[in-house]
């Protein structure tokens, strides 16, 4: 049998002499296949729904397009500059500065993540230095396919908006040809930069901590870009942004001092037929733009293949065994120690690897935040309901108190519901390509449940105990209303935790590689919906019953009463049933 | 007679239409390295998966040290230790907090753990990195790690797929010596290989597994005599018994 034709083996001269450009479009070639095989072999939902996002894409294009050719054509019409008050004109003239600057910047920003893929974690850099393909061949197709999605996305906003602006100004042809060669280039040199940014971050950071950090911070900015809108609505109102005010910044920041707004600036200067300062500011982008990828190019290729990167310079701090705490004893004594070995393992095991994960750390942070700047809101907002013109009844307003009081410990409740719903939601999950130390370990269905039970439980018990402390000194609760609401969240967390864990268990994935993208399926999803039912149902039966009393002028203990006795049943049983429910299923988890 | 610790009956597992595993029975005793050989895709890690008891069975039976995985999981778990083929362990736990929830897990005195936990991070020269995320470990590294996790709780039955890939030669003589001392103290041993050589040299019996049957069992002694084409090495009686003549035949076309 003859498997090898000695004419399919490779002509080395011929692939070693291959040029730069043709290598690069090889390897930008086999991304383009595997993205046009992904497309082809995925369900027909998934291809719907990939062309219905383009379609959408290039239909908002579109629209910015139509958009801003309107809204600048308006916008130079002296009616408008009248009632502004301010040099529009100068305005206008900043836009393609602006919109270059956040390009360049943009891709800096994203290009490092992409980078980090691409050059250290995606495994395909050894297979591909290892052929003989050009090592520039292989940067130069990396940073492409870093700078691409990115760059694509941008264009899809960015060129519309600067096709638009020379219509509605008339601007000479050569302005549009140009747009695009300088939205190029800036990202190129932005891909370039970025690259060596990766090198000189590995050099001190392992790649995969580097990506985790990463991911902590952008999911930190995302999130506190969020609820930007919650605390401007509560800080910003004694902020004037006037218009001349956004103007003159606009201005200012158009300065010719700053070599980002050069191609801006040119674009403009070309665009109103002033030739000279036109090329000369374009010419200097292009310039700088290629010797900047250039450099950054050779530079990255360099520290790359001479081993620098990937000698990390810091050393790592050594864990040392605490002297203090011998690990064979600890955590064994108090209430903890009531717990059999094998809970209290699973419970310190998830504590300490949420903890040290920052990419899950960024999950639990969140709904943390948004208790702060909840309390943030209410601390400037009081506790007492507005007095209207006073003619209400005392028996309304103190009613009118009891709500909003125990409103914002429903709030406090929404916030636990967030944490829950990742740490009990994802629970199971959580445990990955590792459950198999848990299913080849002799641990009890009941044990592990309650393990992760708890583990959901404990922290947003915490955190739901500390934030009723902040509403009850705000709102000056007293005593006897401070310990029944803390009894109330006590047990409506208990519910709720019971409720997610039971789902979690439902929709276990233990295939994930990026914990963000561990809740598959929509068990998670029904999980949270019937959580979002439960919350004002349970809450709803602690507190109606103190309305109840109240209307009918009953003694208000019996109200509490009744609402404990109705409100505890309920949460007990919503823990409990479903992870009974479920109960057989744990033991089919991780078995295929 | 010595005692079974690990017995399979007829075990099948089916996925859709293709069978993994089919009808597969032997025994592993007492005191006995059993090597398991077969060409990739064959159904190893499936079967070992079985036994474990991190695959269910389409049908037949498993035991572990007299306990059925699938009715008593519990007691035939808490008798076995597994080392998986890719050691998949906590990233996040330094090695010796991995062996502590390990021997948690197993409800072992803590005393004893933190003493065992010493003795095997000592012995695979894991000490220097005790303290370290296991995420920081080499592969050989976290290998070894999975092993001294699999042996924190002393188990009768030691279960291991490819246990010496990415091991240095050093690391590998000594999983090897320690896996034949747990045989020779009464723990049946059970692992898959690739590594023919070791198979030879370790095991005291041998299961040859082949398109998921298990076409030969035995000493090499007997493995011998099984093979009609009068073949001395386990090399050439895996290559005869497992269809491996036209891989001998690219061989030579490669040469």
């Amino acid at each position: 049998m003859k498997f090898i034709n000695s004419s399919l083996r490779p002509a080395s001269n011929n692939a070693a002499s291959a040029g730069i450009l043709s290598s690069v479009w090889k390897l930008l070639r086999l991304r383009l296949q595997i993205i046009y095989n992904g497309f082809r072999r995925a369900k027909l939902r998934t291809k719907i729904r990939i062309v219905f996002v383009w379609v959408f894409l290039l239909g908002l294009a579109y629209f910015i397009l139509s958009a801003s050719r309107w809204l600048l054509s308006l916008v130079h019409s002296p009616e408008f500059a009248q009632y502004a008050g301010i040099d529009l004109r100068s305005i206008l003239a900043s836009i393609p500065a602006l919109t270059l600057s956040a390009l360049f910047i943009g891709t800096v920003l994203t290009s490092f993540g992409v980078l980090l893929q691409a050059l250290y974690l995606s495994g395909d850099m050894d297979f591909l230095l290892a052929t003989p393909v050009p090592i520039r061949a292989v940067f130069i197709a990396k940073l492409l396919q870093a700078v691409l999605p990115n760059f694509a996305l941008f264009s899809l906003f960015g060129i519309p908006m600067l096709f638009g602006l020379g219509i509605s100004n008339g601007y000479h042809i050569s302005y549009y040809p140009l747009v695009i060669l300088l939205m190029i280039f800036l990202a190129l040199a932005a891909s370039g930069i970025s690259s060596l940014l990766v090198m000189l971050v590995v050099r001190v950071l392992p790649p995969r901590r580097a990506v985790e950090i990463l991911g902590f911070i952008g999911a930190m900015f995302a999130f506190l870009c969020s609820q930007t809108g919650n605390l401007a609505n509560s800080f910003g109102r004694n902020i004037n942004f006037s218009g001349t005010r956004i103007a003159g910044l606009l201005v200012l920041s158009n300065t010719r001092w700053l070599p980002l707004n050069w191609a801006g600036q040119g674009l403009v200067a070309l665009g109103e037929g002033r030739w000279l300062s036109g090329i000369l500011l374009a010419g200097a982008t292009l310039g700088f733009s290629t010797v900047v990828f250039w450099f950054a190019l050779i530079t990255a290729q360099r520290l790359y293949y001479s081993g620098w990167a990937g000698m990390q310079v810091v050393a790592r701090k050594k864990r040392m065994p605490s002297a203090r705490t011998p690990y064979t004893n600890r955590t064994s004594t108090g209430l903890v120690g009531f717990l059999p070995k094998p809970v209290l393992a699973i419970l310190q095991k998830d504590f300490l690897t949420l903890r040290r994960d920052l990419r899950s750390l960024s999950q639990l942070i969140s709904p943390i935040i948004f208790g702060a700047i909840y309390t943030l809101v209410l601390l400037r907002r009081g506790g007492e309901p507005p007095a209207g013109s006073g003619e209400a009844p005392n028996w309304f307003m103190d009613s009118f108190r009891i709500v909003l009081a125990y409103g914002n410990i429903g709030m406090s409740l929404f916030v636990g519901w967030m944490l829950l719903s990742r740490l009990a939601g994802m629970g199971f999950s959580q445990e990955g390509r590792n459950y198999w130390m848990l299913k080849v370990s002799p641990i009890r269905v009941w044990h592990l449940l309650a393990s992760k039970f708890l583990v959901a439980y404990l922290p947003t018990l915490g955190l739901g105990f500390l934030f009723l402390s902040v509403i009850s000194i705000l709102q000056g609760l007293s005593i006897l209303e401070f310990v029944y609401s803390f009894i109330a969240i006590v047990m409506c967390l208990a519910g709720m935790a019971g409720i997610l864990l039971s789902f979690g268990v439902a929709g276990a994935n233990f295939t994930w590689e990026d914990p963000r993208r561990m809740n598959s399926g929509m068990m998670g999803c029904f999980g949270q919906i019937l959580t979002i039912i439960y919350l004002p149902l349970s809450f709803g039966l602690f507190i109606a019953p103190l309305g109840f009393a109240q209307l009918l002028e009953f003694p208000l203990v019996y109200g509490y009463l009744a609402g404990l006795i109705l409100g505890s049943i309920f949460a007990v049983g919503s823990a409990f049933v479903p992870l009974w429910l479920v109960r057989r299923r744990v033991e089919q988890l991780g078995v295929g | 007679m010595p005692e079974n610790l690990i017995e399979t009956r007829d075990l099948i597992k089916r996925y859709g239409d293709k069978v993994a595993v089919n009808k597969v029975s032997f025994d592993v005793h007492a005191g006995e390295v059993f090597g398991f050989l077969g060409p990739n895709g064959a159904g190893k890690t499936t079967t070992l998966k079985m036994i474990v008891g991190l695959l269910q069975p389409t049908s037949g039976t498993v035991k572990v040290a007299g306990y059925d995985v699938q009715t008593q999981s519990r007691l035939a778990k808490a008798s076995c230790g597994y080392v998986p083929d890719t050691p998949n362990l906590y990233a996040k736990l330094t090695g010796r907090e991995l062996l502590r929830f390990v021997a948690d897990l197993y409800d072992l005195d803590r005393d004893q753990a933190a003493r065992r936990a010493d003795e095997l991070l000592r012995m695979f020269e894991l000490t220097s990195a005790a303290e370290d995320t296991v995420d920081s470990y080499s592969h050989g590294m976290q290998q070894k790690a999975s092993l001294a996790a699999a042996l924190m709780h002393d188990p009768r039955v030691l279960v291991l797929d490819e246990p010496t890939v990415g091991l240095d030669p050093k690391s590998a003589r000594l999983i090897k010596d320690i896996l034949r001392q747990l045989a020779d103290r009464g723990a049946a041993v059970m692992l898959s290989t690739h590594i023919l050589e070791i198979a030879e040299r370790m095991c005291d019996r041998i299961g040859i597994i082949d398109k998921g049957q298990l076409v030969a069992v035995g000493t090499m002694d007997e493995l011998r005599t099984l093979d009609k084409t009068g073949q001395t090495s386990l090399e050439d009686i895996f290559l005869s018994l497992t269809g491996g003549t036209e891989e001998t035949e690219i061989a030579e076309v490669l040469k």
